[in-house]
């Protein structure tokens, strides 16, 4: 049949690997069992202080073989009691190694996925930083780790505000570069255009409009 | 030395959507570049925030338009992830015909591009043809042409239509023929051959670094597929593996890359006809919109504090959705959604892969990458 | 012989064509011929442009893979004359085919003003009619016609490549009804043709 990792191995690996994080100080993780339609898989799910970050990172990519920084999302959460910002970063391991090569040609390791174990087992890891609430909130940046988090640090600045210490060439990506300072536009306080547009309307299909407002495009 | 930067872009019928490529030449020689994306950004994802889960799917779609039931399945999955949804099996099967054939579809459309930029006129004409024979698939389940709003969280909208398999099975078979003749067509033209070859190598571990995934990172000789890796729907259900190419030990050149899609094609093909062969309750079956069988109830509202995210493995690498929930809608609508994509790291990585080579160099280059510039810009 | 450059020849070329062209002008209109010449001319201008309108190689977002779509074999839109180039400054028409964000604004602004008269603009699909489904973003103008008068309106998300070709055909009985007049004096229609809508 086809390729599949075996979910007792991921399962023994992600302990293993949850393990090693709580020891470092500042950071704890758990395995945590996903749905993904028929199947489950199990990630790790961990949470780090921002000053044990930088550690944590490093200590991932070298010991553990996190070689694949996926996503970083950026929240800001001006209601929640613990936290005013969140920086979760995405990270996988993608337990291949190198594939050889002979005579200048690479022969690709076609990997047996039922016979992974340890630290060759992929995984998904996500590990969550709470930031607390202040005007300018900041992370290590990770950017010499993993060249991927590079332009994601950047699409987080530009859309949500959380800055990267140690990151060059800071710049907006996706909103124009003429953007005033400050403005980041995932943040809560900015609202959508025609906000609560649902009370423009008379009708649950929005063709009329209310009565005080008959006759009014927008 | 007379070095100056030059703009390809916005409007530059190379690019495969609207960016810049700024490079700065030496003569005929890159020397720098610096990608400049946002021309299309829309902030789908703050826009997200005020819509509930199903009607998220729409936006899904027109993330990535040449590939667009791929992105709405993968909301879909990390949607079920959020709400805890078991989905029926059959469902499954239906899900992954529908992403396969999309996968070859985006392909083809890849394929139909990538030739005019090397200059070879004739394939657009031939690959947009067979598009159209899976897009004619396509329009049969979601009902549109481009956008189709297939999967609905819990299952798929309708089940496959009477006859849809009998003309599944003809269209691919006669599909698996014709590719032959494009085979044909590029390894036997020394143009083509001469401006792919030895063009744009990427090596895998920068690869992987970089996070960039999917048949770019195949085309080096990287067995890593989050079909098997990550495993999700039914694919450890049939026969298959994913192709890897062999490249030089300098890295994956463009000629891998375009190999890598042509195997991609052929094994999606024959993924398909496993799936309707296997599917539970048999291909020809019809059960109406709504029927357990093919859509489970799932809640509507997602209670505050979950968090859901899926890993999957898009036509052009490895795509993501993070939704945090409990919002505005107390619970029907997220709180946030977060959106990866592969191309937004890959471009950067590719635009660095061209330094080196000529200015004729580019469009091969970062036409080999597949580029599409909605799902980068989100 | 002269030594300050001046030219005593009456008859060099400047001054004939000059002389020639007004004699001939005024003969012209003195005998209505003018009038004839300048409707023929027009109508053969007229037909000219209407049956090979170029538009320009510009993809936004979805809707240009349905203009891709309509440029192939299926539906083929080079048989209606319809041949994208690439360069603005050949182009007749615009075809806007996707959202506009503020960050493209200006440069389609300058591809529209890069565009030799006579010159019109289609906008195709959802997003450049209205902002469509990003009407509530932040980064989307709603509509292109709010920075460049639209001649023709396609709706459809995306329009299939039929209404694709069927918004050009509109587009040439605009053209016939409006002749080729510089789009800042072209007058704007009270009822505006909707397309699907006779």
């Amino acid at each position: 049949m086809g390729k599949k990792i075996s979910a007792a191995a991921q399962l023994k690996s992600a302990e293993s690997l949850a393990a090693a994080i709580s020891m470092i100080d500042g950071a704890s993780a758990e395995v945590s069992t996903r749905s993904s339609g028929t199947q489950d898989r199990h990630t790790i799910k961990g949470s780090c202080t921002p000053a044990s970050w930088r550690e944590l990172a490093e200590t991932l990519e070298s010991k553990h073989g996190i070689d694949y920084c996926s996503m970083i999302t950026g929240i800001h959460w001006p209601d929640a009691a613990d936290k005013t910002w969140e920086v979760i970063y995405h990270l996988m391991r993608t337990g291949v190694t190198d594939p050889g090569h002979e005579n200048g040609i690479v022969q690709p390791n076609i990997t047996a996925a039922g016979s992974l174990k340890g630290g060759n087992v992929p995984l998904e890891i996500e590990i969550s930083i709470a930031l607390p609430d202040t005007r300018t909130p900041s992370v290590a940046s990770v950017q010499d780790i993993w060249v991927g988090a590079d332009w994601n640090e950047k699409e987080t600045w530009d859309l949500v505000g959380i800055d990267f210490d140690g990151h060059e060439r800071m710049r907006r990506v996706l909103n124009p570069h003429e953007t005033p300072v400050g403005y980041h536009p995932l943040q809560k306080q900015h609202k959508l255009r025609y906000h609560g547009f649902e009370e423009m309307y008379d009708d649950v299909q929005g063709f009329r409009r209310k009565p005080a407002d008959a006759g009014k495009v927008k | 030395m007379a070095e100056m930067w030059i703009s390809m872009g916005p409007q530059h019928p190379m690019t495969h959507g609207l960016w810049t490529l700024k490079i700065k030449v030496d003569g005929e020689t890159v020397i720098d570049t610096e990608p400049d994306l946002g021309y299309i950004h829309r902030g789908v994802e703050k826009i997200c925030e005020a819509r509930n889960f199903t009607q998220i799917t729409t936006y899904c779609d027109r993330l990535c338009y040449a590939s667009a039931n791929t992105w709405s399945h993968a909301y879909i999955y990390a949607t079920e992830d959020l709400l805890d949804v078991e989905v029926p099996e059959r469902a499954e099967y239906i899900r992954l015909v529908a992403v396969e054939i999309q996968r070859i579809a985006s392909h083809l459309m890849w394929l139909g591009a990538y030739g005019p930029d090397i200059g070879n006129l004739s394939i657009m004409v031939w690959c947009l043809r067979e598009r159209e024979m899976m897009m004619d698939l396509l329009q049969e389940l979601g009902g549109s042409r481009l956008h189709y709003n297939f999967p609905r969280v819990g299952g798929v909208k309708r089940d496959l239509p009477h006859g849809f398999a009998h003309r599944a099975r003809a269209k691919l078979t006669l599909f698996q023929d014709r590719i032959q003749e494009y085979e044909a067509l590029f390894d036997e033209s020394t143009i083509f051959l001469v401006r792919s070859q030895g063009v744009g190598y990427a090596k895998p571990e920068e690869m992987i670094n970089a996070g960039v995934s999917g048949p770019n990172v195949r085309a080096a000789g990287v067995d890593y597929d989050i079909r098997w890796a990550h495993p999700y729907s039914v694919y450890s259900e049939l026969d298959w593996a994913p192709a890897v190419e062999r490249s030089s030990i300098k890295g994956a050149d463009c000629y891998d890359r375009y190999r890598i899609r042509i195997e991609e094609m052929k094994e999606s093909a024959s993924m398909v006809l496993q799936a309707l062969d296997k599917m539970p309750g048999g291909a020809e079956t019809y059960h109406e919109p709504g029927d357990p069988k093919i859509l489970a109830k799932a809640p509507s509202r997602a209670a505050e504090g979950t968090t859901g995210y899926h890993h999957f493995e898009d036509s052009r690498g490895e795509s993501m959705f993070y939704i945090a929930g409990g919002g505005d809608g107390r619970g029907k609508m997220p709180y946030r959604v977060s959106i990866r994509s592969p191309m937004f790291i890959t471009i950067p990585f590719a635009a660095k892969c061209m330094v080196g080579y000529k200015v004729a160099d580019i469009p091969a280059i970062m036409g080999s990458f597949d580029p599409c510039i909605g799902e980068t810009d989100r | 012989m002269s030594d300050d450059g001046q030219n005593f020849s009456v008859f060099n070329s400047r001054i004939l064509v000059d002389t020639v062209g007004d004699v001939t002008d005024e003969a012209l209109k003195a005998s209505r011929m003018k009038e004839v010449i300048g409707v023929l001319a027009g109508r053969l201008f007229n037909w000219g442009q209407r049956k090979s309108l170029f538009p320009l190689h510009l993809g936004i977002k979805c809707c240009a893979l349905e203009m891709a779509a309509a440029g192939a074999s299926r539906f083929d839109a080079e048989r209606f004359g319809v041949f994208f180039r690439s360069s603005p400054r050949q182009c007749d028409v615009l075809l806007v085919n996707g959202p506009i964000s503020k960050k493209f604004a200006d440069p389609i602004t300058r591809l529209w003003e890069q565009m030799p008269e006579p010159k019109w603009c289609i906008a195709m699909g959802e997003c450049a009619i209205s902002g469509g489904p990003y009407f509530q973003s932040y980064n989307i103008l709603e509509g292109v016609d709010t920075i460049i008068p639209v001649d023709v309106y396609i709706p459809g998300c995306p329009p299939r490549p039929e209404a694709l070709i069927d918004g050009f055909g509109k587009l040439r009985e605009k053209i016939i009804r409006i002749g080729a007049v510089p789009s800042e004096v072209r007058p704007m229609s009270e009822a505006p043709l909707i397309l699907g809508d006779e």
